[in-house]
């Protein structure tokens, strides 16, 4: 098919709602957080520019912009595997025609409907070290669980964990959403060739699910690097600031200091951040994800 | 054969264990609601006694029925514009091929990445100047207008999977490019559009800061925001709180036990094979 | 196919027709209405006040709105910027820090009309509500804090119960006596410096008179030998315990009757008067006592705290009824009326209602709260980065507990950081003054 004039036209045709909402309430508060990070602003009073002050001081004397960096950056790269793969496994699992498959979706589903604060209470009982019941299932099985939330260098694997329950479910619909969609005359092509559940997977669902399998690594960084209300709830950043991650920082910054014009240009410098880690998952994509139709690449 | 069986019903099994991992907790949840305040933080599982004071209390504490009209209106109107625009836009980037394309979908997969804290402000001098505010127009209106970069990167991806030749086809047959999309890819995408659906519900539903900043009035609040009254100040009353999560909790996954056909009819379903 | 999707959008739209039906419909207001925005609590869902304000007299109608507890500034801050904010509001984070940013309306002519007498406020509440040499806000409510000490455990190791520790060497020889453990490990501990809302090296340091910064506010001041000491004694207190171990024991507190001190594990708490209701909810036959906070040997007790607060946010176009409901409030049969008939004791912000013999009768230990405010000090010390401020003092407590860093060189660290933001915000202060001026109340 070629990129004819009528198709352009139809192309923004179809694209217009998103270009029309963009126009009328994406571009200025663009425009304005990136003014406002050239200044000094709070909010309630006018902004006095600074110019690049804020970024030079960012990047140049505050330390705690880079331990923030540092703790994003840990959970990110061990999160987003972490909750593709498991919420893979779990959607492979129930994606089979089984009896009593819907209820165990349901199940698994519950946990990413609880709200923000009632997850977190329920996080906080779970992780307690003494009687929470994480720990009481290892002392089960003989085991010393870790003080979690309030030992450093186990809060950020404690909230991954609970990422990973609160998350799983959601993602694994997606997932399933993706798996339903392969043609089954493949997995038959493959069983003729004497090809196990493996072989199936590898050769067929994996390919096929690559371009949605694709999307959660992009979405899974994106969102990763913007991790705050678990941390702003459950530890305020500690302990030892071990989970002052990034947009936690950010958001002090904006609400809690009124230093909006900092704020802004912490955002700024985590959009160029996720943008070159997006940019090269897109290069990397063009070696693993396989379209099976549609326009052209 | 009996390997079948012996297999099916392991993976039975491990479905089981899976399943007590992620409800255990959930049921910490359902029957601390049923618990009296005082009893909460004790360690017994179970509660003493079980009572349902706790959800008859909550509707002393909130206007519960107002609050849920409010939360139902929001959600319906959302659902249905996010659905909408995103398959529109996604049909756009996913299965028609114009100049501009791809640097425009860079782009909007570019605007999830400033941190919505910076941006929320100035949005909300938007609508201050449009005169929305303390109206259901800034919770509704923009989900008509592309539904957000996330479900748009979400169809797209789904289309693309959606095989070209059969599009091919039917351009060649004349179908215009709107006939496509409402008459062959929007029933292939029900599964995408269930997701999207759904994960729609489920942020709307919960949506607390949204209608927190937006909303002033007292009648005009939804469960969210009920909720997060709740959890007040130095000493929410928790097993109250619980209660309202729970109720909460209730139609999210009745709606998902309900569309949930939707996965399993994918291509296996329909009978279109290439 | 066709017609099942077809089907599914034909339910879609019809329930949002019905929806859109069913949705709420516009409501007139009233005139003379002064809105009043609070932080809710579980209780009160409209505070009494409210309601005797409106029984009082006939011109004004205070109409009362709760706000929830989570991302309340960002509500205030939203309500402000929107033009349209609400009259009165009842905040609880140090008013300079609103004050600073213009957010609210200048007091003092009206004070001064008015002849309100100031001086029955508790000084550092009253002193807390100034910025610069301006009023902007009236105390409403505070949580007065005093010693709570558990009797039985006391009487167990043999120490006598009508003598509460005064000093902190008391505090810490009492706490090694009334510690227990079990197998090596900690069952129950006599005092936990860091457990509870008040930091002790913050009081250590307030009755030694450290100032924290110079006299214009400009510079700060943490290396004060006195303030390197008070977190020195903090650290010390820990040379018989590991910090580890104290804190995988403070992991078994939680809320409710998990609480440390009302499931009897620690034996010394400081904590405000509310905390009376908690005791009487979730262990009430709990024997204990409470006492003036302790102090150094020769040195006078002192207490922390700050206040709700009451104000008159910029913008505001009802502002001589939001005054009046304010001084309603504030006054003192009202003060009295509300802390004896709310259900969590709000302690009171006026003296007179504080030392009102019907209020003291309300607990046999009230008098020893209103005695304790009569010493408290403000914990507004740089309003300009109040949050930084607080932020920091926590992280170098944390890091001298831990013994990542010796106290003089946490409080080295956190110095410059505050020191860095104050700056930041000095200039930016004296850019904004020169251009933009601050609403005053006859404006």
């Amino acid at each position: 098919m070629k990129t004819s004039r009528k198709n352009t036209l139809w192309g923004y045709l179809f694209a217009s709602p998103w270009i029309v909402g963009f126009l009328i309430f994406g571009l200025y508060p663009i425009f304005a957080s990136f003014y406002y990070s050239l200044c000094q602003y709070d909010v309630l009073r006018i902004p006095q520019f600074v110019g690049l002050r804020n970024y030079r001081e960012l990047l140049f004397q505050d330390h705690y912009f880079y331990s923030a960096v540092w703790n994003t950056l840990f959970y990110t790269f061990i999160r987003s595997p972490l909750v593709i793969i498991g919420s893979l496994a779990l959607a492979l699992i129930v994606s089979r025609a089984a009896r009593g498959v819907k209820f165990f979706r349901t199940i698994y589903f519950i946990p990413s409907i609880i709200s923000g604060v009632i997850l977190s209470v329920l996080w906080l009982w779970l992780l307690n070290p003494q009687y929470g019941l994480i720990n009481s299932a290892l002392q089960f099985f003989g085991l010393q669980g870790p003080l979690w939330l309030i030992d450093p260098s186990w809060s950020k694997p404690a909230i991954i964990l609970m990422n990973i329950w609160s998350l799983g479910g959601g993602r694994m619909l997606v997932f399933l959403a993706a798996i339903q969609n392969v043609p089954t005359h493949y997995y038959e092509a493959v069983e003729m060739d004497g090809g196990g559940w493996w072989a199936k997977f590898t050769n067929v669902t994996l390919p096929f699910i690559s371009p949605v399998l694709f999307l959660w690594f992009i979405l899974e960084v994106i969102f990763s690097l913007q991790v705050f209300v678990e941390a702003y709830v459950m530890t305020k950043g500690g302990p030892l600031n071990s989970t002052l991650f990034y947009n936690l920082y950010l958001y002090n910054k904006a609400f809690d200091d009124f230093d909006m014009g900092y704020a802004s240009a912490l955002a700024w410098l985590l959009f160029i951040l996720a943008g070159v880690i997006t940019f090269v998952q897109f290069r990397l994509s063009k070696r693993w994800v396989y379209y099976s139709g549609g326009a052209e690449k | 054969m009996m390997q079948r069986q012996r297999e099916s019903s392991l993976i039975f099994i491990l479905m089981v264990v899976i399943a007590l991992f992620f409800l255990l907790p959930f049921l910490w949840v359902l029957l601390t609601s049923l618990k009296p305040e005082a009893e909460v933080f004790s360690r017994n599982f179970l509660p003493t006694t079980l009572q349902f004071d706790n959800y008859l209390q909550l509707f002393h504490k909130i206007p519960f029925l107002l609050f849920l009209r409010n939360s139902v209106f929001i959600t319906v109107i959302s659902v249905i514009g996010v659905t909408l625009s995103s398959s529109l836009v996604g049909y756009a980037f996913g299965c028609m091929n114009w100049r501009g394309r791809n640097s425009l979908f860079y782009f909007v997969i570019a605007t999830m990445m400033l941190p919505m804290q910076v941006t929320m402000i100035p949005v909300f001098v938007i609508f201050k100047e449009i005169g929305w505010l303390n109206s259901f127009k800034p919770l509704t209106v923009p989900m008509f207008l592309g539904g957000g970069a996330f479900n748009i990167f979400l169809m797209r991806q789904f289309f693309m999977t959606v095989p070209g030749s059969l599009l091919d086809a039917a351009r060649i047959d004349g179908c215009s490019e709107l006939a496509i999309y409402w008459k062959i890819v929007l029933p292939l995408a029900k599964p995408a559009l269930a997701t999207v659906a759904i994960l729609t519900f489920m942020f709307t539903w919960n949506d607390f800061l949204g209608p927190l900043i937006y909303l002033s009035d007292k009648a005009k609040g939804t469960l969210a925001l009920g909720l997060g009254q709740l959890a007040g100040q130095q000493q929410p009353e928790w097993a109250v709180l619980m209660a309202a999560s729970v109720l909460m909790m209730l139609p999210v996954i009745v709606i998902f036990f309900l569309f949930q056909k939707y996965f399993i009819q994918g291509f296996t379903m329909s009978g279109i094979k290439e | 196919m066709r017609s099942k999707t077809l089907k599914i959008l034909f339910w879609l739209v019809s329930g949002a027709i019905l929806a859109a039906l069913w949705g709420p419909a516009q409501k007139g207001d009233a005139q003379q209405q002064v809105h009043y925005w609070f932080v809710a609590g579980v209780k009160d869902n409209i505070p009494p006040c409210v309601t005797w304000f409106n029984e009082s007299q006939d011109s004004i109608q205070v109409v009362a709105t709760p706000i929830p507890w989570n991302e309340h500034e960002k509500k205030v801050l939203t309500a402000i910027l929107s033009g349209n904010p609400p009259d009165v509001v009842n905040l609880v984070t140090p008013v300079p820090k609103w004050a600073a940013r213009k957010a609210l309306v200048a007091l003092d002519s009206i004070i001064v009309a008015d002849k309100l007498d100031t001086a029955n406020f508790f000084p550092a509440l009253w002193q807390e509500m100034k910025y610069r040499d301006d009023t902007y806000a009236l105390p409403a409510y505070t949580g007065a804090f005093a010693l709570f000490y558990n009797k039985r455990l006391m009487r167990r190791a043999g120490l006598d119960p009508a003598q509460p520790p005064g000093t902190w060497e008391e505090v810490k020889d009492y706490a090694r006596k009334m510690t227990r453990r079990e197998n090596g490990k900690l069952t129950e501990m006599g005092f936990i410096p860091q457990y509870g809302n008040i930091e002790t090296p913050l009081i250590i340091a307030f009755e030694q008179g450290v100032r924290f910064v110079d006299a214009s506010g400009s510079r700060v001041d943490l290396l004060d030998p006195a303030l390197i000491h008070s977190l020195q004694w903090e650290h010390d207190f820990f040379d018989i315990y590991k910090v580890d171990e104290v804190t995988a024991f403070m992991g078994g507190f939680g809320y409710g009757n998990q609480h440390g001190f009302i499931a009897e594990k620690v034996a010394l708490f400081i904590n405000d008067n509310s905390f009376i209701d908690q005791i009487q909810k979730y262990n009430p036959g709990l024997d204990y006592g409470v006492a003036m906070i302790p102090s150094l040997e020769e040195r006078p007790s002192v207490s922390a705290a700050g206040s709700w607060w009451l104000a008159i946010p910029r913008g505001s176009r009802h502002k001589r009824g939001a005054w009046e409901f304010m001084k309603f409030v504030v006054s003192h049969p009202v003060q009295l009326r509300e802390a004896m008939s709310r259900e969590e004791t709000l302690f009171p912000v006026n003296r007179l209602a504080a030392h009102d013999p019907a209020f003291l009768a309300m607990h046999p230990y009230m008098a020893v709260f209103s005695d304790q405010m009569e010493q408290t000090r403000s914990k507004s010390i740089t309003p300009l980065v109040h949050d930084i401020f607080w932020r920091e003092f926590s992280l170098a407590r944390e890091r001298s507990l831990r013994g990542v860093l010796p106290p003089q060189q946490a409080l080295l660290a956190a110095e410059k950081t505050i020191q860095f933001s104050l700056d930041r915000a000095l200039e930016y202060d004296h850019y904004v003054n020169a251009r933009m001026r601050t609403e005053e109340f006859f404006d």
